[in-house]
């Protein structure tokens, strides 16, 4: 929990917090990383939850994702039904449609070049940061 | 913790949720329910034992009942507002409603609102001007007063302390829309005499559809925004999925 919590608080040199700028870095790619899981197959809500958790570092309030599910669902991005697992309770499955397919394909292909532009721009930090723990 | 307690603690936690949910249309609160009592469940069966601690944790990460019915209600609200069929034409009330209540969480909210409102009380003072104006012929009108205030609705009958009820402006940035800028002095004179019904009947309508337009519009521009806000805001105070799911 505290390496968790240390990864969301991550604070820069002056000591102000991060925290409302990375908030609204993830805020924005969150739409992009829910439908990225549902990308090889149909989920339901706590896998895609896992998903989130185990590969984008993305968390959320967990009754809030369906909440966004909902929303997408009513895009016209995702669909949904109730399959009997066999568990006791019914589970619901979540998987695009052609149109969320479509959107996702544009948004990776937004985010993949503007991620390169990005780090082309960043580049001569990471070469300073390098040098700066060469001379330490 | 017995079977029947953690049981009752989930009901208990949906009744919650299921309650705080009213106005909904009865299949969508039972979908929404049905589901987050399923993930409850998925959550438990996860766990090789099940104490009051882990139960609550889980309650938490889930959400606290009220705040996820508020968010979900709102969500379904501003998702009524935009359908798009043609009902909306004939609610107001509903952009009005879903505008007050985004209203009451967002700045963008609050903005939908106060334009709706403006928007609509315009309309209805243009109607009720043209409904109006046979009945009390003297009193209804657009009004040039004093201090280059123009008015649209009901004079008071006075030319010292005059006032106009409905909706009037003022130079340089004067505005009211169902109420009055209170009393001028001086000289008012009527401007339309009975042209104000026919176009009492097409402002009124062109402000009415103008509003239910540009709220829908700007409901669906700027609401996305909001709803993933809320989606992360809680991000460092909740447990992780992978905390508490000792399965993996």
């Amino acid at each position: 929990m505290d390496e968790y919590t240390a990864k969301q608080n991550p604070k820069s040199s002056d000591g102000r917090s991060l925290e409302p700028w990375e908030a609204q870095l993830r805020k924005g790619s969150l739409e992009m990383a829910i439908l990225a899981t549902l990308w090889t197959d149909e989920k339901y809500g706590l896998e895609i939850l896992r998903a989130l958790d185990g590969k984008s570092s993305l968390a959320l309030a967990e009754g809030t994702l369906y909440l966004i599910l909902n929303r997408l669902k009513t895009d016209g991005l995702v669909e949904s039904k109730w399959v009997d697992a066999g568990t006791g309770h019914p589970r619901k499955y979540y998987w695009l449609t052609k149109v969320g397919k479509e959107r996702l394909r544009a948004m990776a292909r937004f985010w993949i070049q503007f991620s390169a532009d990005l780090g082309e721009l960043l580049d001569p930090l990471g070469d300073r940061k390098e040098k700066h723990s060469v001379h330490q | 913790m017995s079977t029947n307690s953690v049981t009752e603690s989930v009901d208990e936690y949906c009744n919650r949720l299921w309650k705080a949910l009213h106005n909904l249309p009865t299949p969508e609160r039972e979908d929404f329910v049905r589901e987050v009592r399923s993930h409850i469940l998925e959550r438990l069966e996860a766990e090789p034992e099940v104490t009051a601690d882990v139960l609550t944790k889980i309650f938490r990460a889930v959400g606290e009942p009220k705040e996820l019915a508020s968010e979900y209600r709102t969500q379904a609200m501003l998702r009524e507002a935009t359908r798009s069929d043609a009902q909306w034409v004939l609610r107001p009330w509903v952009l009005l409603r879903a505008t007050l209540r985004w209203g009451v969480t967002s700045i963008a909210g609050l903005v939908a609102f106060f334009v709706t409102v403006t928007g609509y009380g315009c309309a209805v003072v243009f109607y009720l001007c043209a409904l109006l104006k046979p009945i009390f012929p003297t009193h209804i009108g657009l009004w040039l007063a004093a201090q280059h205030t123009l008015s649209l609705g009901y004079w008071n009958g006075r030319l010292s302390g005059a006032e106009v009820y409905g909706m009037s402006m003022r130079s340089p940035t004067s505005f009211v829309v169902l109420g009055t800028l209170g009393p001028t002095g001086g000289p008012i004179r009527e401007l339309l005499g009975y042209w104000i019904i026919p176009i009492g009947f097409l402002c009124g309508a062109l402000f009415f559809l103008a509003t239910s337009m540009f709220t829908r519009w700007f409901i669906a521009r700027f609401n996305r925004r909001k709803k993933w806000t809320a989606s992360v805001s809680h991000v460092t105070s909740i447990p992780r999925v992978t905390e508490l799911d000792s399965s993996r």
